[in-house]
């Protein structure tokens, strides 16, 4: 089932002589359970592709259909809450984790389940299934500060779980770990994508990252090449 | 979730010191008000004690408080015969400053007619009121005599045969009632080589016009009068016609005649304004600094997160969940100092050298202004906040 579809997506930056074209006429589709690499050197728009596709940034032209949705097209789409949609249905997981530094790991991940106005007993059965599901169990009442780089991406990650989301976007996910903890960090996401069938899109430029994925996707000057 | 008390747990001890701080900003404005109430309090005190229907003094005078008013003081036998008059009794009033105990004390003295007249003590908290025409006294419990007490005042010794609270002078000082000859012996009292120099001057002066015999006879009845008054206090026959009685009393005696009430504003309009608005100006300078204070706090507490910011709004939190994360701060911060200012100025007021009167109301327009200062403090915060881009959570 196709959770995302891009069509024709351009980005343009400034106008005139200052003009950069970011992205350049992007098509792509993901499926659920799909899991998508994003390689690229820095600079080449895999972080902009990222921002339109939740549409932190708005495309200058194209149509992005979102889980049966057209939430953005030229001379359209709007009064679509992306707010809504980003919290409800997309998860996001961050290069350098990002928690929020006076929650406890337990409570970053109730965090976005408040936000759909999960509470209780329910919205605590699914923080500590998460906890569970990545091993920190134990770690559940610390602060950011007092846990490892790779249990803050474990927390970051269950965290963009919460809400079982159709859609993960994950910017270089590993770049702040080594290659051990790197390598674990997408061992998870494949078993996210396979058994929450959530399409997961993981922009990275480290190819040593991408064994299994299933599409890898190059991007060079705003220009999507599929490389395998 | 309440995001704003999770941050503020984990930054408990800044909290805590920013709520002193600024809580000690507001102990400031809440005894700058109970300063604003002690000013009107005291300096009304002495007149709202005394109370006569009719206040008569120096022609063309706001006295004899606001400003200095003199007459003979046989003139009270006149405005006692005016028709509605019932009582009209002798007033005296200055300030003095004297040895009590083992300390210079600065305080006011209220001479009146001891034996049934008006502008003596109304309350008396311990022991009596003067029964004696002479060397005795009531003063103020904040003088620091006891009953008893031997209090020299130029050539005589009082004994303090009464204390009183209801009446201080309108610097704040204690009142001292003496009886009327006693008040004016000691305002004019003079010391003997003084007396001696006039009765010299006077002399020569004399002598260069009159036989020296003459001159002698003359000299002890040009001596300085001293039975000088301030003010005329009036009570009114029951059904009397005040403004008649004032009328009579401005056209035929050529005086001047204030109810307590038209006193009061001579109080309100002249002697104690500029304190008032000096006052006032204090306490909304500092209100504005305690307002920039927090701002500045809120400001600094809120971009501290704004990359948390960034990532809430990336994850879809609404506006509302960032304005409420900003605004519980600065209300918790705002609340926290102004119960910290309050606690402490209902704690301390006593200690201050001058009246501090402590109303409800102005406990409550103070809270109120704090609050809608509070909301406008973290209006800095919230801009920021609200402009802060979810993008800012990507990258490293």
């Amino acid at each position: 089932m196709e959770v995302l579809r891009i069509e024709g997506l351009t980005k343009v930056f400034g106008s005139g002589r200052l003009e950069v074209r970011a992205l350049e006429d992007i098509n792509l589709s993901v499926a659920a359970g799909d899991l998508v690499a994003l390689l690229g050197p820095s600079g080449s728009g895999k972080t902009t592709l990222l921002l339109c596709t939740s549409l932190i940034l708005d495309p200058t032209l194209g149509k992005i259909v979102f889980d049966g949705e057209t939430i953005h097209q030229q001379n359209g789409g709007e009064g679509i809450d992306i707010r809504r949609i980003r919290r409800e249905k997309m998860g996001f997981i961050f290069q350098s984790h990002n928690l929020i530094p006076f929650l406890t790991a337990q409570q970053n991940i109730l965090f976005p389940l408040s936000l759909v106005g999960k509470k209780g007993e329910a919205a605590h059965h699914r923080v500590m299934e998460l906890l569970e599901y990545m091993e920190i169990t134990e770690r559940a009442d610390y602060l950011p500060a007092l846990l490892s780089g790779g249990e803050q991406q474990r927390v970051a990650i269950a965290r963009a779980l919460a809400n079982n989301p159709r859609l993960i976007l994950a910017d270089e996910p590993t770049a702040s770990l080594d290659t051990v903890r790197g390598k674990k960090v997408m061992e998870l996401l494949k078993k996210i994508a396979k058994e929450n069938q959530s399409a997961v899109i993981v922009v990275t430029h480290d190819v040593r990252m991408i064994e299994g994925f299933d599409y890898v996707y190059y991007l060079k000057d705003g220009h999507l090449n599929h490389a395998h | 979730m309440d995001l704003a008390f999770h941050d503020l747990k984990l930054h408990k001890g800044r909290f805590i010191a920013t709520v002193i701080g600024v809580g000690l900003l507001f102990t400031i404005v809440l005894a700058m008000n109970g300063l604003y109430r002690g000013n009107i309090h005291e300096g009304l005190a002495v007149i709202k004690a005394t109370n006569p229907d009719l206040w008569v003094v120096e022609r063309q005078r706001g006295g004899p408080f606001n400003e200095t008013s003199t007459m003979p003081e046989f003139y009270h036998y006149s405005v006692k015969a005016i028709p509605g008059v019932e009582e009209a009794s002798p007033f005296i009033f200055y300030t003095v400053e004297r040895q009590v105990g083992d300390k210079s004390r600065h305080f006011s003295i209220i001479g009146y007619d001891v034996f049934g007249g008006l502008g003596g003590p109304q309350q008396i908290n311990a022991g009596r009121n003067i029964a004696r025409a002479h060397y005795e006294m009531v003063a103020h419990e904040k003088l620091g005599v006891k009953l008893g007490d031997q209090v020299p005042l130029g050539l005589h010794t009082y004994t303090v045969v009464g204390l009183t609270r209801e009446a201080i002078s309108p610097d704040g000082e204690p009142i001292v009632y003496l009886s009327l000859p006693d008040a004016q012996e000691v305002l004019f009292q003079r010391d003997n080589e003084e007396i001696r120099n006039q009765r010299e001057r006077l002399s020569r002066s004399l002598t260069r016009s009159l036989p020296r015999q003459t001159a002698e006879k003359l000299l002890p009845s040009l001596q300085a009068d001293t039975h000088i008054i301030n003010a005329i206090l009036v009570r009114l026959r029951p059904g009397a016609n005040r403004a008649a009685v004032a009328r009579h009393i401005e056209s035929w005696l050529y005086f001047s005649t204030f109810t307590t009430a038209e006193e009061t504003q001579l109080m309100l309009k002249g002697r104690l304004a500029g304190m008032t608005k000096q006052l006032l100006l204090f306490r909304t300078l500092l209100l504005i600094v305690s307002v920039v204070i927090i701002s500045l706090v809120i400001y600094t507490f809120t971009m501290e997160k704004i990359r948390s910011i960034a990532v809430m709004k990336l994850i879809g939190a609404p506006n509302l969940t960032i304005v409420r994360l900003v605004m519980e701060q600065s209300m918790l911060l705002t609340l926290g100092a102004f119960l910290f200012g309050l606690i402490l100025i209902h704690n301390t007021y006593h200690l201050f050298p001058k009246t501090l009167v402590l109303v409800a109301d102005d406990d409550l327009t103070t809270f109120i202004v704090a609050l809608f200062g509070g909301i406008l403090a973290s209006i800095l915060g919230l801009w920021q906040a609200l402009k802060t881009q979810p993008a800012m959570a990507l990258g490293g």
